[in-house]
């Protein structure tokens, strides 16, 4: 059935919810408001007020009291509103969540699901556009899922609301209003398994994100060039399913990595290293990254288009990429 | 109150328990056979006996760096606790954790960060956990004058107070954060009980050398607590005997005092107690003292049989 993003997260939420009451959630705004974007309306009229908890501006309380509730025997689903708020809870998150389990043993499971939502959204500014994977990658521990799709994220919420393991989970604002096919009933989508959102034989494309969209509008308009990429979703980020992006390697010998946070130090920096360490024999030229400019997100509508990818930064990396190789 | 001889002499072995496995601590770190750092909990381990003397089955625990060794009376293997404390792989963490992680989920234990402060919404994560299940447990949080000062013990303060969970914090005030004096670092005189009229709970400060005062003022909060009123606030006052970390030579302050303060020791204090009310004989207490200290070198003893971890072990709690 069509759904939004939107929809689909909210149905992930609300159908975990009823199978497992040990699923709780809090976070600003979630109650009676329903969450600022509105994933959860109804929640508190469903679940109650015991399962479902309004805090106030507490990020640091919010991610501590998950992994209290968790480490006790509860599913907390803790909301931090925008991705950018993450930074607020960095110590809890970094140190806490992500470690808790390594510091202190195997009994130690952390079944806690961290959601935010993220990514440019027309004007929002530096503090409330950010993409914050790449500053969590330095986490070992941790899980980041970051979905493209509607089916998409209502598979992997299911799946990371049902793991042992704490997760980041970032949800696309932009990706919030955008429909898609999404399977009928009960389904899971495996943490950890990358999609192939189009085949294709000549570049392999590895988008996040809101640039998954962007990256298959480049194909299309590559295609009429005659140049075939294969457009690969992570979907996890972290852990990384780096097999799906070999073969493809294999196939294309030449990827490029598309990511809309800065440049520097982000998830392209890190896939580019790991391809050239890993893949240096099968590449026939340097990976490319297309990503932010390296600013901070600025409010101007016109200047916040400039500084994030679109199909075109997109398809001319790849022409730019097949050039040098010829 | 007047207590039975088996209460009181519960409550010394436990203070007791605390008192050498912090000297153990010293010891081997003297010897060099512990990693990293260690602090010193010596002289303050009435706060923390007081406090779990109030314990009952189903409670959660968030102890703090000083004393590490609260988690002996909690029931945490002795043996676990020191293989962690060597960096074995016999430890509760595979030796990855370390001194500052030594816990016991079974038994309550809910873990503890080595950021201070950063874990005390584990805490109040743990009393939601209570109020969920609709039993009279309580989530007790240990945290210092320090952390007193630290933002996310406030959010965590704040969201107990206004979800009404079952909470009791614990600020065991050892005037010292590092070389920075309480008095300098907080406005108030009561860093933990001050601060509690802010997020509406009750409030109580103790002397925390004498642990028969910890547990008396403890069980009337938590009898509160238990009765469902919410969280609280136990300030316990004490002295930190020892620098911050062994080595920490604490020229920063005036070595008179400390020597004042030695003077009240809790164990010491306890001990009179027990010899002056008829309790126990000095012989008694000898034979006691000799008891728990042969239980510490067995636990050490058997902990050094446990091996290092190995490169393979770096993997095996990072995700389940």
């Amino acid at each position: 059935m069509q759904m939004t993003y939107l929809q689909a997260v909210a149905a992930a939420l609300r159908e975990e919810m009823q199978r497992d009451d040990k699923i709780i959630m809090f976070g600003e705004d979630i109650a009676e408001f329903g969450n600022i974007f509105g994933v959860t309306r109804g929640f508190l009229e469903e679940f109650g007020p015991k399962r479902i908890r309004n805090t106030p501006i507490s990020e640091t309380a919010i991610v501590g009291t998950a992994l209290g509730a968790a480490v006790t025997g509860f599913r907390p689903v803790a909301e931090l509103m925008y991705a950018d708020f993450t930074m607020v809870a960095f110590t809890e998150i970094f140190h806490c969540v992500s470690k808790w389990r390594f510091m202190h043993g195997a009994d130690y499971k952390l079944p806690m699901v961290i959601r935010c939502a993220m990514g440019s959204s027309f004007g929002a500014g530096s503090e409330h556009s950010n993409c914050v994977e790449s500053l969590f990658m330095h986490a070992p521990g941790l899980t980041i899922i970051s979905p493209s799709t509607p089916a998409d994220a209502k598979g992997l919420l299911k799946s990371a609301i049902r793991s042992d393991n704490p997760i980041l989970f970032c949800e696309h604002k932009q990706l919030y209003q955008t429909k898609g096919e999404v399977p009928e009933g009960d389904y899971t989508i495996p943490i950890g398994v990358a999609d192939v959102k189009r085949p294709g034989k000549d570049v392999t494309v590895i988008a996040v994100g809101l640039m998954v969209r962007r990256a298959l509008e480049a194909a299309e308009k590559l295609e009429k060039e005659g140049i075939s990429i294969e457009v690969i979703d992570p979907r996890t980020i972290a852990p990384f399913d780096k097999e799906t992006v070999f073969e493809s390697i294999r196939k294309t010998h030449h990827a490029i990595i598309v990511e809309e946070s800065n440049k520097t130090a982000g998830i392209g920096a890190e896939l580019a290293a790991m391809l050239q360490e890993e893949m240096y024999d099968e590449l026939d030229g340097p990976v490319g990254r297309v990503a932010a400019l390296d600013v901070p997100m600025p409010y101007n509508i016109t200047l916040e288009k400039h500084v994030i990818p679109d199909a075109d930064d997109i398809a001319k990396a790849v022409r730019a990429q097949l050039a040098r190789s010829l | 109150m007047q207590y039975t001889a088996d209460f009181l002499k519960k409550v010394y072995r436990d203070l007791l328990s605390i008192r050498f496995f912090e000297e153990k601590q010293v010891e081997l770190y003297a010897a060099g056979r512990i990693p990293g750092h260690i602090h010193s909990g010596i002289g303050e381990e009435a706060g923390v006996t007081g406090v779990l003397t109030t314990r009952k089955e189903g409670d959660f625990f968030k102890i703090s760096h000083r004393p590490v060794g609260a988690g002996v009376i909690i029931g945490a293997p002795l043996e676990t606790m020191f293989a962690e404390i060597m960096g074995r792989v016999g430890g509760n963490a595979l030796g990855m954790g370390g001194v500052l992680h030594m816990t016991c989920r079974e038994k309550g234990m809910i873990g503890f960060s080595g950021t201070l402060g950063c874990d005390a919404a584990a805490a109040v994560g743990a009393g939601l956990t209570i109020q969920m299940n609709e039993t009279d447990n309580v989530s007790y949080v240990f945290y210092g004058d320090g952390t007193s000062n630290r933002g996310p013990l406030h959010e965590a303060m704040n969201l107990a107070a206004i979800w009404k969970l079952p909470v009791l914090f614990v600020c065991n005030n050892n005037q010292f954060a590092i070389s920075t004096p309480s008095s300098y670092s907080s406005a108030v005189p009561n860093p933990g009980a001050d601060r509690a009229a802010a997020y509406g709970m009750p409030s109580k400060t103790v002397d925390a050398t004498d642990v028969v005062a910890v547990y008396e003022a403890a069980k009337e909060l938590v009898d509160g607590i238990r009765a469902g009123n919410g969280p609280a606030v136990l300030e316990c006052k004490m002295y930190r005997v020892r620098g911050h970390f062994e080595g920490d030579q604490a020229k920063y302050r005036d070595a008179a005092v400390t020597e004042e303060w030695k003077k009240k020791d809790c164990v010491l204090k306890m001990e009179k107690k027990l010899v002056d009310e008829g309790v126990m004989t000095a012989e008694e207490i000898e034979a006691l003292r000799a008891e728990v200290l042969a239980e510490m070198e067995a636990a050490i003893d058997a902990a050094d049989k446990s091996p290092e971890p190995t490169p393979e072990d770096l993997y095996r709690n990072l995700y389940v």
